[in-house]
This record gives structure tokens, C-alpha cells and sequence, in this order.
């Protein structure tokens, strides 16, 4: 998990370096950094009003935001996990307060493009390590508790 | 796919068993052609009719569905069929062996980088030409976070907040057994995304099993405005864009494969009424009989409920289409909005098309089936004709083919409708595997037109081209089946005729001119089927008359 948020951060117009001093490589910041991806307040673009919208986004309710992440936080985590989301949010906040009228809204940061792959197959030799990393698995199928009708 | 028409009167729910008092016509099938995809043309199997009576409360009820109408939009995805999935080289075959079409990047690992196949880009912006959509030059891809075990990175790639082709239409014509009509129904929004992998639940286990060689495949989402009324109208335009899709060639637009799937919302309000209902969902429909006959059942049951004051018993939610007991149950119900958290696909770049891009590909898009059925139209073929021609790309194409060879247009048509497609049906071939050339049916139907041969022998010859190939020319001379033409020559055995047969001359001078026929048929035996018919009859008649004058 820790590798994938790593990539999603990668592609933010963020003071990265931060949030990788901060919390770096421990099973903590893996958590972390996911509470934070799934963070409502940047889900849903509007880039016309973002800018009029104030400075201020709300501070975050993490027992919320660990259930939607699929995480359970004890009592004294989600204690000790706020301020420092509360933190990052900040970030967004500062960003907030730039004036923006002037500006065209841009719909990503890198808009250089074209960057496509030809329709050409080509099957992955190590397959047999993917599938022996699979946590549960009975040939030929990965092996999943039971869900019906759930979400 | 056999694109399959049904009939479907409204139907409802009555006391416990609804599905006893399904009252459906027999429906009129077209008997499609196949595409390359698969390998039979299959009827759909009708329910069994059951006969309802007019029964007073079957009466009232009929009279109650003409109070209210039925608001129905769909959601269609279309499996792309590229080589490989939308953002790795992962080949994807139908069918191939499970979990053995992965690598890391539809595997979710940490560290693996999607990269956009550009045959998905083609695709999207095909069909949203297609549809006569506004395409978004410059799009993006949005990350849909949900929890689902054939969902390995924990979101679907998909498009949000900017679809790539969004506010189009597509037009199509109703099939004639239904009254006819042509329709234009919006097109909302069509957008790209990845498809999960497949999640078999065993019967007996307490677990299930997942198999992802379908993740990462292209699909295409098109939603449709909320335009249709009724359960035809519904089908057909899903018939119409698996039309679509393979004459654009993006896609096989196989239900049966999950290819095409649709789901549809729908809900009901009195007639008059410019509030809309509550929406219902239905999912698992896997063929376009299902669509229409879902729809039409779940109709009758909001609106019984309705009109029984119990409208807030219709809720939001998702309900399953049942073909065994053709019915709709529910399958969830829906709290609130769910909360997919979208954001912008960090890890891949935006999505941007130049003008002269899309004009290539504009400029390269076939015929498309709206547009070859107002052609057909003005060659003169009837409605029913029309559809039939241009319901399958590769039957329109060998009828296309045909007439270019110079064929006259409603005999081309004729053959094709008739004895081809029965040759095609009883030995479960595409048009594309038939022996029989578009070339040699244009000499065909213009050896019959010429009266070098006859209608019958025409015929014989048609179905030896179909098994064995050959052309006209070479059957004709080989067999030596040309017509025969000449008045002496049929003069001479229209008088053998008679002078073997002078006890059936005497009835006939006698007043029994019925035997006439009868001598028709021993001159053409004579003449093994190659006497010119109107020749033979002109001078059998004037020998049969000339010597009792």
C-alpha cells in the first residue's frame, strides 16, 4: 500500500517532501497517506467556485474516513491521527487562499499528453509470482470471502 | 446475438402469481445473421404463452396502465474488443483460462503504471461520433474508489466530471410487427473505464471466487436520456447500438458474453405528471427479450402498486431481472448516494485530441446502420426489407455487394431474406461462410432476368452455388441447364406429348380443359424443367385448341 501511495502522490502539486519526512516509511504512514487520499474535500472538482469558496475546508472526521479506507483505528489512533490530517488539509487550505479569478481552470497539472501504448499483447512472464502472492487462492480461482449484495 | 424482437403486451403482477397472467403475442423473429463471433443463429425460446380471459380485473388494470406513463433511461457498457486491456499489454480472450491474463499493472501491485491504449481512445471517439455527440478534446481519467473483490486496486479508472463524448442521439426504426416508427433517443454521456474482474459465488462453499482476467478490459459507459416509454422501445435501442458497435467494428456487442450490458432505471408517474417517480434499477438483463419483458413487468408493478395508494412502497433501489420466473426481485436497496471519493488519475496523463484527430477518424467511419436504412428506403425495399438488410453489417455488406454487381435491388433482397438466409439458419452458417458469392447471385438473379434459365432451375442452381461454390455459368453449362428458348424445339415435344398421351387429348378436346396443366407438366418432365414456361404454354395451348377447332 505504502508503493501506491506513493505513486498517487507523486502526481500532486504538493509540498511532497513533507508528508514523506514527516511519516516515512513505517507501517503508519501507509495508513496515513491512504486516510488522506480518500479525504472527501478534493473528490468532487468545481474548479469555477474554488477559488470563492473561502480559505477554510472542514477539519476531517477520521473514524469516517478510516471506514471508508477500510481501516480500523482504535480510539487512541484516530486520537493521534487528527491533527496530523488536520495538517495536510491545512495544506489544501493555504492553497485555497490563492486568487484564482484570473486563471484558467486547468483540468490536469501535465498536459503534455499522447502519451498512449500501441494495442500490442504481450503476456507477463511472472505470472506465477503474482499469483503466488495472492493471499488466497485455489487453482484457478483467487479465493474471496463471500459477498452478496453488499455496498 | 440474435437481435430478437419481441412483442410484449403489458403484463403485471396480479394476486401471488404474477407470472401466470404474462400475456405475450407470438412474437415475429428475425432470424439474424451471425456475426463472427459466434457461431449459431439462435431463436429466442418463447415462454409459453398463457391465455388470459378478459377478466373483469385484468380489465381495470389495462385501463389503469393507460393512466401512466413509464420514464425509462439506460446505461449501456460496451466491452471494447482491442488486443490488449485499456492500460497494460495483458492480452484479453473470452473464455481463456482463469488469472492467467495478468501482470501487475490489472493486478493492482504497488508501483505498476497504467498506460492508455490508444485503440481505446479510437473506439470512444467512434462511437461518440457515432451518436452525433459533442466530443471533450481535452478529458481526463478519474479514479472511482470502491471495496470489491474483483476490483483489485480498490478503484475503477473511469471518467467523472469530464466524459469524452457527452449530449448526442441515436436514431433507429421500430421493427413493422410493432406498429413501426422511427425514434430518436438522447445519448447523455459516453465515457471510458476499466471493467472488473468476474466474481463466481459457489452454490455449497462459504467463500467466492475471482477471476481477473476481465479487469482492466476497455469499456465504453453510454447513458442514455431518460426518453424511452416502454419495454420495444427499450430493446431496440439496445439492439440498436450493438448494431452500432459492430459496424464500427469496436466491439462484438455479445449479451449472452457480457459484451453488452445493460441495466435500466425506471420509474413511472401519472400521466400529466411532471414530477418524475421514484427510479427503480434492474440489472442482469442478458438479452434484449429480457430488456423488454423486465421493463414491462416491472411497469405493472409500480403502477399496481401505485394506483393502490401504496407508491411509497416503491423505493429506490436495485432489483434483479429473474428469467426463470420472469419477474424483477430486489437485490439491494440503495441509502443515499454512494460515496465513490473521484478524484483525477494521478498516474495518468489528460486526455487531449486534436481537431484533426477526430476528423480522421470522422472521415473514416463506415456507413452507419441509421444512415443505410434511409438508403435502403430510397431504393424502394419495404420496411420490413429494410431492417432485415441492415440489421447485420455482414448481410447488409453481401447485399450491398450484390447490387453493385448490377443485381436488381428487391430480387437481391428477395433471395437473400428467403432461401439464403433458410440455407444459412438450417446449416448454422454467417453469410460470410457461404459458398455463394455476392458476384454469382448478381448473374444469377440476371441469368433469370435474361430467361437463359428458369426461376426453378435458378433456384437448384442457387443451392448448389450455397454447398459447393462455382459460378453460374460453369453449373449451366455443366449441367446443361439453359432454357430452352427455341418454338421448334418445344414444338416438337409439346407434340410427343400429345401423341403419347391421346386418351388425355380426347378428355381435354372433350371439355376437360383443366388437364391442361397436366400437359404443361409432361412437356416441362420432357423438357427437364428447361422449357421456357410461357413459350410452352403459348404453343401447347395452340396445339391443344387448334386441331378441335
Amino acid at each position: 500500500m505504502g508503493g501506491r501511495a506513493l505513486i498517487l502522490v507523486k502526481g500532486l502539486p504538493l509540498p511532497k517532501h513533507h508528508i514523506f519526512t514527516d511519516f516515512s516509511c513505517n507501517s503508519s504512514s501507509a495508513k496515513l497517506l491512504r486516510l488522506r487520499r480518500n479525504n472527501n474535500s478534493w473528490g468532487r472538482r468545481n474548479f469555477s467556485t474554488w477559488a470563492t469558496n473561502g480559505s477554510s475546508l472542514e477539519p476531517p472526521d477520521v473514524p469516517r474516513l478510516a471506514e471508508t479506507a477500510r481501516i480500523s483505528l482504535a480510539p487512541h489512533e484516530v486520537e493521534e491521527f487528527a491533527p496530523k490530517i488536520r495538517q495536510v488539509i491545512d495544506w489544501f487550505g493555504q492553497l485555497q487562499a490563492v486568487d484564482l479569478q484570473s486563471v484558467e481552470p486547468a483540468i490536469r497539472a501535465d498536459t503534455q499528453g499522447d502519451n498512449f501504448r500501441d494495442d500490442v499483447p504481450e503476456t507477463f512472464e511472472n505470472r506465477e509470482a503474482i499469483i503466488a502472492a495472492v493471499p488466497n487462492y485455489e487453482e484457478p480461482y483467487v479465493k474471496v470471502p463471500k459477498i452478496l449484495n453488499k455496498e | 446475438m440474435a437481435s430478437t424482437v419481441f412483442r410484449s403486451l403489458q403484463s403485471f403482477p396480479f394476486c401471488l402469481h404474477p407470472t401466470t397472467l404474462f400475456r405475450r403475442k407470438n412474437g415475429i423473429f428475425y432470424c439474424t445473421i451471425k456475426g463472427k463471433h459466434s457461431q449459431t443463429a439462435t431463436q429466442e425460446k418463447q415462454t409459453s404463452n398463457v391465455k388470459v380471459s378478459s377478466h373483469p380485473a385484468i380489465k381495470t388494470l389495462d385501463k389503469i396502465l393507460k393512466d401512466y406513463e413509464a420514464i425509462i433511461g439506460i446505461e449501456t457498457h460496451v466491452q471494447l474488443s482491442t488486443l490488449t486491456k485499456a492500460f497494460c499489454n495483458c492480452p484479453y480472450n473470452y473464455g481463456s483460462p482463469p488469472n492467467t491474463s495478468v501482470c501487475p499493472v490489472c493486478m493492482g501491485l504497488p508501483g505498476a503504471l497504467p498506460v492508455l491504449n490508444s485503440k481505446v481512445i479510437d473506439s470512444a471517439i467512434k462511437v461518440g461520433l457515432a451518436l452525433n455527440c459533442k466530443l471533450s478534446l481535452n478529458s481526463k481519467f478519474d479514479r472511482k474508489q470502491y471495496f470489491y473483490p474483483d476490483l483489485p486496486k480498490g478503484y475503477q479508472i473511469s471518467q467523472f466530471d469530464i466524459p469524452i463524448a457527452t449530449g448526442g442521439f441515436i436514431d433507429l426504426d421500430l421493427p413493422v410487427e410493432f406498429g413501426g416508427g422511427h425514434r430518436r433517443f438522447g445519448i447523455t454521456r459516453v465515457h471510458m473505464e476499466e471493467d472488473a474482474g468476474k466474481l463466481l459465488h459457489s452454490d455449497s462453499g462459504s467463500y467466492s471466487q475471482v477471476d481477473l482476467n476481465r479487469a482492466g478490459v476497455p469499456l465504453l459507459e453510454i447513458v442514455s436520456e431518460p426518453d424511452m416509454r416502454n419495454g420495444i422501445e427499450a430493446a431496440e435501442y439496445a439492439a440498436e447500438l450493438q448494431r452500432l458497435v459492430r459496424y464500427l467494428g469496436v466491439g462484438n456487442g455479445n449479451m449472452q458474453e457480457g459484451s453488452l450490458r445493460c441495466d435500466v432505471n425506471i420509474s413511472i408517474r401519472p400521466i400529466g405528471q411532471s414530477q418524475f417517480g421514484t427510479k427503480v434499477e434492474i440489472k442482469n438483463l442478458n438479452s434484449f427479450s429480457s430488456v423488454s419483458r423486465a421493463i414491462d413487468f416491472e411497469i405493472s408493478r409500480q403502477v399496481q402498486l401505485h394506483s393502490q395508494g401504496q407508491g411509497d412502497q416503491i423505493v429506490q433501489e436495485t432489483r434483479l431481472w429473474e428469467e426463470g420466473a420472469q419477474k424483477t426481485v430486489t437485490m439491494r436497496k440503495k441509502e443515499g448516494l454512494a460515496d465513490y471519493r473521484y478524484f483525477p488519475e494521478p498516474d495518468l496523463p489528460g486526455v487531449i485530441l486534436t481537431d484533426e484527430y477526430v476528423k480522421d477518424i470522422h472521415n473514416s467511419l463506415p456507413e452507419l446502420p441509421e444512415i443505410k436504412r434511409r438508403r435502403y428506403e430510397k431504393m424502394g425495399l419495404s420496411m420490413q426489407d429494410v431492417l432485415f438488410l441492415a440489421n447485420d453489417i455482414n448481410v447488409a455488406k453481401y447485399f450491398d455487394a450484390t447490387i453493385a454487381k448490377g443485381a436488381d435491388v428487391k430480387l437481391a433482397a428477395n433471395w437473400i431474406m428467403g432461401d439464403i438466409a433458410a440455407y444459412m439458419k438450417n446449416e448454422k452458417l454467417t453469410i460470410d461462410e457461404i459458398k455463394l458469392t455476392p458476384q454469382e447471385l448478381a448473374e444469377l438473379i440476371a441469368s433469370i432476368k435474361a430467361g437463359t434459365i428458369s426461376g426453378k432451375i435458378g433456384k437448384e442452381i442457387l443451392f448448389e452455388l450455397l454447398a459447393k461454390g462455382g459460378t453460374v455459368k460453369g453449373i449451366i453449362e455443366e449441367k446443361d441447364l439453359v432454357q430452352i428458348i427455341d418454338p421448334a424445339e418445344i414444338e416438337k415435344m409439346v407434340d410427343k406429348v400429345l401423341l403419347d398421351n391421346p386418351k388425355q387429348l380426347e378428355q381435354y378436346r372433350g371439355g376437360k380443359t383443366k388437364l391442361q396443366g397436366y400437359f404443361a407438366g409432361q412437356v416441362m418432365k420432357a423438357s427437364k424443367g428447361k422449357a421456357n414456361p410461357g413459350l410452352l404454354n403459348k404453343i401447347l395451348l395452340e396445339k391443344l385448341n387448334a386441331k378441335s377447332s
